[in-house]
């Protein structure tokens, strides 16, 4: 019984969990421009990271060492110095993000000024990140995260035209309106927010914290496997809502204020209190994963000691990274930058990495010296093999789209 | 445990991460130190042992280039080290190496002393 209401709870947390700033707001911009015919880049992407994710995990439960150890070791220290500094500034860039995602959220609730916000919220991430057990704020982050199921409630209260949306999503068809460039540029920003590299060093290191061994495969696997697609599915219907309402009008989305509209118009404020918790416990807890992700990659890359079930006297090195991080993400929101055009930046720059992360996991998950019996099977390896074509072709487009495009304007 | 075992120095040994006597992180391998028969320098050509895993500045002269002089370079001498697997296992504890003081100064000075520093989280239940 214990064993099922943790799984349970593992489930509950990955749907919670995966969606951050970045998906909220890469999903409502396309949306509100290109309805329903990106979203099967949301499934491609919810596919790729459900394979890295266990994978890693799988890797950290087995072998004890986590992702950036092991991009170390097999990459060397100087092409591992090199994937170390990209994936630091855009962990850095998402990090900002997320901050300021939390301060656009309470200032939605409370009108008080966003950039009063940033330090608070910058300090209470420190603070959780200095004081609360791993677990408990894992699991507090994603139950809350839950809320944001008020955008999957809403387009049922909205009742819109279901075959059109349909015939949007499948076979994809991009507007008229838009360039086939702009539609590819945000192809491959949704790619990009649904596999954040940050989310395979902090689920690995996080089996390192919650000392998984091999017997927690399974759980592991269950976890990944429905929770990520049931968070996909929120990714989605943020892109339903967007689609219902704001296409329509001819809104395009550049404030948190528009992503919620459509709520707000469904559901009246009720649901939008819902929904503002939601996204407030989503991007805190985005925040937490982007903080963490910096120190681990930082120490593992060193091997310095680390983790949040140490004191933090007893791994100082890597909670001065996260002060820093955190210091320096409020820094740069304090510079009054627009936190949604650092989110957009941040996914596009997040596909550019992905190869230099991807690329070691599936090696040594591949290494029977630190993997024995569990190396991965024919299925996954083809899957992965697949997956690292798509990533290299996403990283390789990511920026000549970019400058193409103007940044999708 | 005298069972004889081929390691790879640059496959097995360079950039693997290194574990004290109580399982706590160290640093990783940054550089090995290659010593002769006699303990002295080791030569070309001739037989040479790993006398010492190197760790800190090793690192940025082995990534941009330059030489920090032997006797400042911070070590962990081979003879302390218990097993070689995944992770490079010492057989003493992280705060007799002064291969380590960077962590140990920031503890003291810094982290330790702020309000918490020193709160174990795991023991809140």
């Amino acid at each position: 019984m214990k064993k099922v209401m943790g799984a349970a709870l593992g489930i509950l947390t990955a749907i919670g969990g995966f969606v951050d700033i970045g998906d909220l707001v890469t999903n409502a911009v396309v949306g509100s421009r290109f309805g329903l015919s990106l979203a099967w880049v949301v499934v491609v992407g919810v596919v790729g990271i459900c394979l890295f994710a266990s994978m890693a995990g799988r890797v950290a439960a087995v072998s004890g060492r986590a992702t950036f150890e092991i991009v170390r070791e097999r990459l060397g220290p100087r092409a591992a110095g090199a994937n170390l500094v990209a994936s630091f500034a855009i962990n850095l860039l998402t990090l900002t993000a997320e901050i300021g995602g939390i301060a656009l959220a309470l200032h939605l609730a409370s009108s008080v000024e966003p950039r009063l916000w940033i330090p608070v919220a910058g300090l209470a991430v420190w603070l959780v990140l200095w004081r609360v057990k791993f677990e408990v704020m894992e699991n507090v982050a994603g139950l809350m995260g839950l809320l944001l199921v008020g955008f999957a409630v809403a387009p049922f209260l909205l009742g819109p035209d279901w075959g059109e949306l349909m015939r949007q999503a499948v076979p994809p068809s991009p507007p008229g309106t838009e360039h086939v460039a702009t539609y590819w540029y945000y192809a491959v920003a949704l790619f990009g927010a649904a596999m954040t590299p940050y989310e395979v060093f902090f689920f690995s290191s996080g089996a390192v914290e919650e000392r998984w061994t091999a017997k927690d495969l399974a759980t592991n696997r269950v976890n990944v496997l429905i929770g990520f697609p049931l968070g996909g599915l929120l990714s989605l219907s943020i892109a339903a809502c967007a689609a219902v309402v704001l296409l329509p009008a001819g809104i395009e989305v550049s404030a948190l204020s528009q992503i919620v509209l459509p709520v707000a118009q469904a559901g009246g404020p009720l649901l939008l209190a819902v929904v503002i918790v939601g996204i407030v416990a989503a991007t805190f807890g985005a925040a937490l994963e982007t903080a963490l992700s910096s120190g681990y990659s930082l120490a593992q890359y060193l091997g310095w000691s680390w983790g949040t079930f140490r004191r933090p006297a007893h791994a100082a090195r890597f909670h001065l990274t996260m002060i820093v991080a955190v210091l320096l993400g409020v820094g740069i929101l304090m510079t009054s930058v627009d936190p949604v055009m650092v989110t957009e930046m941040s996914v596009v720059f997040s596909a550019v990495a992905l190869p230099l992360t991807y690329v070691p996991i599936l090696v040594v998950a591949n290494d029977p010296q630190y993997m024995g019996r569990y190396v991965n099977g024919r299925v996954v390896n083809a899957l992965g093999t697949v997956y690292l074509v798509i990533v290299l072709v996403a990283a390789v487009a990511a920026i000549p789209l970019m400058i193409a495009t103007g940044a999708g304007s | 445990m005298t069972r004889e075992r081929l390691v790879d120095a640059r496959l097995h040994l360079l950039s693997r991460q290194v574990l004290d006597a109580d399982g706590e992180p160290v640093r990783a391998v940054d550089d090995l130190e290659l010593t002769g028969p006699d303990g002295q320098e080791a030569r070309p050509g001739e037989a040479a042992q790993v006398g010492a895993i190197l760790v800190g500045p090793t690192l940025f002269t082995r990534l941009f280039g330059g030489a920090v002089p032997a006797s400042r370079l911070p070590r962990i001498a081979w003879s302390d080290v218990a097993h070689v697997g995944t992770a490079i296992e010492l057989s003493v504890r992280s705060d007799e190496l002064d291969a380590d003081w960077v962590e140990l100064w920031l503890r003291d000075h810094v982290v330790g002393r702020l309000p918490g520093g020193r709160h174990d989280a795991e023991a809140d239940g």
